[in-house]
Parts: C-alpha cells; sequence; structure tokens
C-alpha cells in the first residue's frame, strides 16, 4: 500500500516539530494520571480534555485526545498493580497477576512488563487499524439505510451482552435507556421537538459530553467517596525495565492478544475492559503455566494489558470508518471530530483519506510516549497515588462542572452532568454497565433516521431488512447474540456442541470477566 | 461469573424501566403524525421513540418476574442491605451528595466562579478530612490545609481555562 505508507509518513513528518511533540508527551503524562488515579476514566479524561482543546485546531485537538486516550488506558495499570485497585474499568484484568507480582515484591517487574505489554497491543491495533480502516470504509460504501439500522441494532445488543456478560438483561435495558435520552430533543426529518415540552434548552436534545461527563465522572465520584478508606502502598521494588526475553518467551501470546482486543475494541461499545478479559481467558486456556494464572503470571499480566491497549485503535477504527464508537472513550473522540469539523463515516477514504494515517501516526507517537514516560516516570509517578481522596474528588468535580459548561457556556448542562452523575451511580450500584448506555446516546440518531428511512422506501415493508445479505448478516448476529445470552438456550447449546464436537473446547465457553 | 442476585433493587427498578417504557410509548402515541401534510407514515416522530418504549417496558417486565422469581416478595437483606449500604457508607454518600449538589446547582451561576469554587473544595476537603481525623485532634491544621488547596485550586482552574485554553467559565 505505497498511499497509505506515503501518507502515513507525511503524517509522521507533520508531527515532527517541538510544540507537537511536547503537546504528545503532556497529554500522554496526564493519561497516565489520569488513568492511575481510581475515580477518573479514559473517559471522563478524554471528556474533560475534548472541552479544554475545543478551540484548538482539529489536528492538535484529536492528537492531544488520542494521548490521553492511550495513556490513561495504560496508566491503569499502575494503580492495579500498587493498590489492587483498576485505575481504569479496562485494568480489571491487571489486578488478578499484577497485585500478586506487587506483593511478592515485584511491582517495578510487573510494571515494566504492563509497559511492555501496553506498548506492543498500541502497535499490534494501531497496524490493524492501517490495515482494516480502509477495507472496512470500502465495504461500508454498500451500507444502506437499513444495513446502518442493524449495525446500530448490532452494537446496542452485543454491547449489552459483553459488558454486562453475567447479567445481559441489564446492558441491554442501559443500552435502551441510552437510545431513549437521544430521542429528547429535535429529530432529523420532520425537526419536531420530542419530549421537549416547551423547554428551551431541551429543545437539542441532552448534549453528549455533559451525560458522559456525568455517567463517568460525577457518578464515579459518589462511587470513591461511598467507600470506606483504602491502603495505600507504596512499593516499586524489583528491575523496571523489562528483559526483552522475557517478552519474546511470550511473543505468542501478545500476538494472540494484540488481535483479541483490537478485534473487542471493534465491536461497537464494547471496548478495552472486554479486549482485557477476552486476551486474558484465551491466554491462561493456551498456556502452559495456566496454574499460575491469578497468582503472578506474568503471561496473564501481559494478556491483560495488551488486550486493552490494542483495543483503543480497535475502537478506532469503527469510529472512522462508520462514525460508530467502538468503546466510551472513542464516542468522545467521536463526538470531538464532529465538534472540530471532521466527518468520519464510510467516505472518509475518499474525502479524508489523509486523516486516517494521521490518527495512525497519533495512536503510534502515543504509544511511544507511554513507553518511555511509563519506564522513566515509574517512581515518580508513584507519589501520585499517595494523594488522599478527599482532596482530589472536589477538584475532579469542579472540572466536571467546568467541562459540562464549558462546549456551550449553559449552566443547564451542568445540571444535566449532575442528573446523569445521579441516575449513573445508582444504576452504577445496582449493576448497570454504562457503555452500552453512551452507545445508545450515540447510536440513537443513527438508528432513528435509518429506520424510518428505510421503512419509507420499502413502503413499510420489513423484508429488505433480512433479505438484502449485508442486512441479513447483521440481522443474524444480532439474533445469535441475543439467544446466546438468555442462560436456558446457552446451556442446551453448550451441551448440543460438546455432544457433537466430543467435549473439545465447551468448558471455556463462560469466559469473561471474573474467569 | 455468577450473578450476586439483588430482588429488591431489582423490582424497584424493573417497576421503574416498565413504567417509564409505558410513558414514552404513550407520549410517542400523541407525537403529531402530520397527516394533514401527506407526510408518509413511516417517517412519523413517534415511530422509533414508540418501540424504544415497548422494548423498555418489555425488558422491565422481564426484570421484574426475575426479581420476584428470585424472592423480592420474601423477607430478606432489605434495599441498602442488597446494595451494600451500611450506615458508614450512606453517610459518606449523602455527604458527597449535598456537597456537590449545593455546588453545582447551588453556587455556579450565583456567585462568581472563583469564590464558588473555593467554598465547595474548603467544604469538601475539611468536612471528609474531619470526618476521618476528629480522633486524632488535627481539627486546626486540616482546616488550615484545606482553605489552602482551596485557594489554589480555585486560582488554578480559572488560570488554565481562561487564560490557557480560552474557556469561558460559569
Amino acid at each position: 500500500m505505497p498511499g497509505g505508507l506515503q501518507l502515513f509518513l507525511e503524517a509522521l513528518s507533520g508531527f515532527a516539530e517541538p510544540a507537537t511533540l511536547a503537546s504528545v508527551l503532556w497529554a500522554t503524562l496526564l493519561g497516565i494520571l489520569v488513568g492511575m488515579m481510581p475515580g477518573l476514566t479514559a473517559t471522563l479524561g478524554v471528556a474533560l480534555l475534548t472541552t479544554l482543546t475545543f478551540k484548538m485546531p482539529a489536528g492538535d485537538a484529536i492528537l492531544i485526545l488520542i494521548c490521553m486516550y492511550v495513556g490513561a488506558i495504560y496508566g491503569g495499570s499502575r494503580s492495579a498493580i500498587l493498590l489492587n485497585i483498576p485505575g481504569t474499568p479496562a485494568n480489571a484484568a491487571t489486578t488478578l497477576d499484577g497485585f500478586p507480582l506487587a506483593r511478592a515484591g515485584q511491582a517495578g517487574r510487573a510494571m515494566g512488563i504492563a509497559t511492555a505489554g501496553s506498548f506492543c497491543g498500541s502497535l499490534i491495533g494501531m497496524l490493524m487499524l492501517v490495515l482494516v480502516a480502509p477495507v472496512l470504509a470500502d465495504f461500508a460504501l454498500a451500507f444502506g439505510s437499513y444495513e446502518f439500522f442493524w449495525l446500530a441494532m448490532f452494537g446496542i445488543v452485543i454491547s449489552g451482552q459483553l459488558t454486562a456478560i453475567d447479567d445481559p438483561l441489564k446492558g441491554w435495558i442501559a443500552g435502551f435507556l441510552g437510545l431513549l435520552v437521544a430521542m429528547v430533543g429535535q429529530e432529523g426529518i420532520h425537526a419536531y421537538q420530542r419530549f421537549s415540552y416547551g423547554i428551551t434548552e431541551l429543545s437539542g436534545g441532552f448534549g453528549l459530553l455533559p451525560v458522559l461527563v456525568g455517567a463517568f465522572g460525577f457518578a464515579e465520584i459518589l462511587q470513591v467517596m461511598k467507600q470506606p478508606a483504602y491502603e495505600v502502598v507504596r512499593n516499586a521494588g524489583g528491575r523496571i525495565l523489562p528483559r526483552l526475553a522475557e517478552i519474546f518467551r511470550y511473543r505468542r501470546t501478545i500476538v494472540r492478544s494484540g488481535f483479541i482486543g483490537t478485534l473487542m475494541g471493534l465491536l461497537p461499545g464494547v471496548g478495552e475492559d472486554i479486549g482485557a478479559w477476552g486476551s486474558y481467558a484465551a491466554a491462561r486456556r493456551a498456556s502452559r503455566e495456566r496454574e499460575k494464572f491469578g497468582k503472578g503470571s506474568v503471561e496473564g499480566l501481559l494478556a491483560a494489558e495488551t488486550g486493552n491497549n490494542a483495543a483503543v485503535p480497535g475502537a478506532i477504527i469503527p469510529v472512522l470508518t462508520l462514525a460508530i464508537p467502538g468503546s466510551a472513550p472513542a464516542a468522545v473522540l467521536l463526538a470531538a471530530m464532529f465538534i472540530h469539523g471532521i466527518r468520519p463515516g464510510p467516505l472518509i477514504m475518499i474525502e479524508f483519506p489523509s486523516f486516517v494515517y494521521e490518527v495512525v501516526a497519533m495512536v503510534l507517537l502515543a504509544s511511544l510516549a507511554i513507553l518511555v514516560l511509563g519506564l522513566a516516570l515509574t517512581r515518580p509517578l508513584l507519589y501520585v497515588l499517595a494523594i488522599p481522596r478527599e482532596r482530589l474528588m472536589p477538584v475532579i468535580f469542579v472540572l466536571c462542572t467546568v467541562g459540562a459548561f464549558a462546549i456551550a457556556s449553559r449552566l443547564f448542562d451542568v445540571w444535566v452532568m449532575v442528573g446523569f452523575g445521579v441516575l449513573g451511580f445508582l444504576l452504577r450500584e445496582m449493576k448497570y454497565p454504562m457503555a452500552p448506555l453512551v452507545l445508545g446516546v450515540v447510536l440513537g440518531p443513527i438508528l432513528d433516521k435509518n429506520f424510518r428511512r428505510a421503512m419509507v422506501l420499502s413502503d413499510g415493508s420489513l423484508e429488505p431488512f433480512f433479505t438484502r445479505p449485508i442486512s441479513a448478516v447483521l440481522a443474524l448476529l444480532t439474533l445469535i447474540s441475543i439467544l446466546a445470552a438468555i442462560p436456558r438456550l446457552r446451556t442446551a447449546t453448550l451441551r448440543l456442541a460438546a455432544r457433537f464436537g466430543g467435549g473439545r473446547a465447551v468448558a471455556g465457553g463462560g469466559s469473561g470477566p471474573g474467569s | 461469573m455468577a450473578r450476586s442476585p439483588m430482588p429488591r433493587a431489582d423490582l424497584w427498578a424493573g417497576t421503574g424501566f416498565l413504567a417509564l417504557g409505558a410513558a414514552t410509548a404513550a407520549e410517542s402515541w400523541r407525537m403529531p403524525r402530520f397527516a394533514q401534510l401527506e407526510v408518509n407514515p413511516w417517517s412519523v416522530p413517534g415511530l422509533v421513540p414508540g418501540l424504544i418504549g415497548v422494548v423498555l417496558l418489555l425488558l422491565g417486565a422481564v426484570l421484574m418476574l426475575r426479581a420476584v422469581r428470585e424472592g423480592a416478595l420474601r423477607p430478606g437483606a432489605g434495599l441498602a442491605g442488597e446494595l451494600g449500604f451500611d450506615a458508614e457508607r450512606r453517610r459518606r454518600t449523602l455527604l458527597a451528595l449535598l456537597l456537590t449538589l449545593g455546588y453545582a446547582v447551588g453556587l455556579v451561576g450565583r456567585l462568581p466562579f472563583r469564590t464558588a469554587t473555593f467554598l465547595f473544595v474548603f467544604a469538601f476537603v475539611a468536612l471528609f478530612r474531619i470526618e476521618r481525623d476528629m480522633a486524632r485532634g488535627l481539627l486546626l491544621r486540616e482546616l488550615a490545609f484545606a482553605a489552602l488547596e482551596a485557594l489554589l485550586v480555585a486560582l488554578a482552574v480559572g488560570f488554565v481555562f481562561e487564560r490557557l485554553f480560552y474557556v469561558r467559565l460559569p
């Protein structure tokens, strides 16, 4: 692909300026800090930085946001290893082997391995981004209203199922709540203001950023403050620089986790957490040292950290090619692209081919930055974990308030942030995942417009939804996802598979969070 | 991983989603259909929200039924017990809610941003630190530190947003 390579090199040389490189460093460092601090997630970090950078040129702003995104997903491994608390939900699998390693006096080694895994994961995801994005964009040119409707529906179903793997019903409810939230305000065909009841501020609907800052920022603050105190460990024992031989020894695990992470990122609204869990479960199944998993396995730690960082470029692929986010932080990135006048979607390779390669170059720069900063600043970064949460959380809430206000300069958005924060807190307490809700808010207008357009085109017939080839495949995938989530049907299917497949490969069917 | 059952919470939430779904479907039905403009009936604004309302109603009903089957109506741990809200967690959550809502809904927009932020950060740090350290007799020192932090945050946030990134403050 000489054209692509040339565009990539041009993008890279365009970024080789001191001011840009300085932005890469500060944004990635800020991302690592955000990821490290329990209560601050990648989604909130990207959302707050979107409000801070919306007056910058588009390229600079997106670069800063991608650095924040990559940095935060990586940074969460620090608190996972040292505190046994995942800094972001994406690092939950990291705690399983990271914390036992730290407890055994090998925290430095664990952090070095996590850094290497995150770097490799980002690189694999980046390569997949280069290879898959143009092909997917080309393929998506054949998508019509029927296909976009099913894509949105599949996104809600698969995101609801995979982010609440032990209770998909709650995942789906969260997804449909998100869709309902998106229905408020002026609709796109007749310009009718739904559910506005004469309130001027509601006529444009709820802003995505205030909703996100509430559901991911304020809700998290309440959850963190609810908990009684936790013990802070400051221990960086062991060699920090990872040994190349150790990394090379697990090359298969790295490559496998990179692929699984990217795939999970690609699926709408599934994202980094499932990228890590999926990679971890696959690594354990394939490992010759299975008994070490959960007790300080280097392979398990590598798999989790490679998987979650590979999901970052993976989640950017559908953002660029379909305008559908692969994860919650990617949803904010998508919103930021719209704010800056970039129109992602199937036409991106025709309208802005250079932008896709600029994004690839941005991911590369962010990956290099986590490698350099992660290894060079291991010990100084530990001091951040010692900041008491009662000192940190009010500052975060001030940032949430300013962030919600900044985009439209409306106090109403601050109230929206507060409302969705309280709602998000209650839903989280009852174990409803937030990612499908966010995806629903993003996909609502796509689903609405395309369903009605498709129905008008077919004059009310549902047939084309199931007979057009791509539509039929997406419909089938949606149906399979729903059926697979119904416990009795899943058990029966596994039993049948065991009978006809000789009992192989069925035992791992229940892999997922906690496995 | 096995699901941890919380039948009472699910019953309440299921009832809420069912009611929300029903209300949404009913409101969507009342939306205009622009028949006088000879608009295609499949493009009316109430179609998709109505369907979403129906799905939410069904999912809420399934959640309710499951909760009842899991013992929501039998005597048990109670709603607070199911969600792990003991007295200490309840107190901490209420304090955090009171402080944050007081700032975002009460102070912001009514007082100058820096003053509102100073008051909020000071109250938040002081109350949560005092709650923790009361027994150790660190009251005055904690108050002084809280005031210093609040002052720094109010000035720094104002400076970074307004002067460095040219973003308007509430």
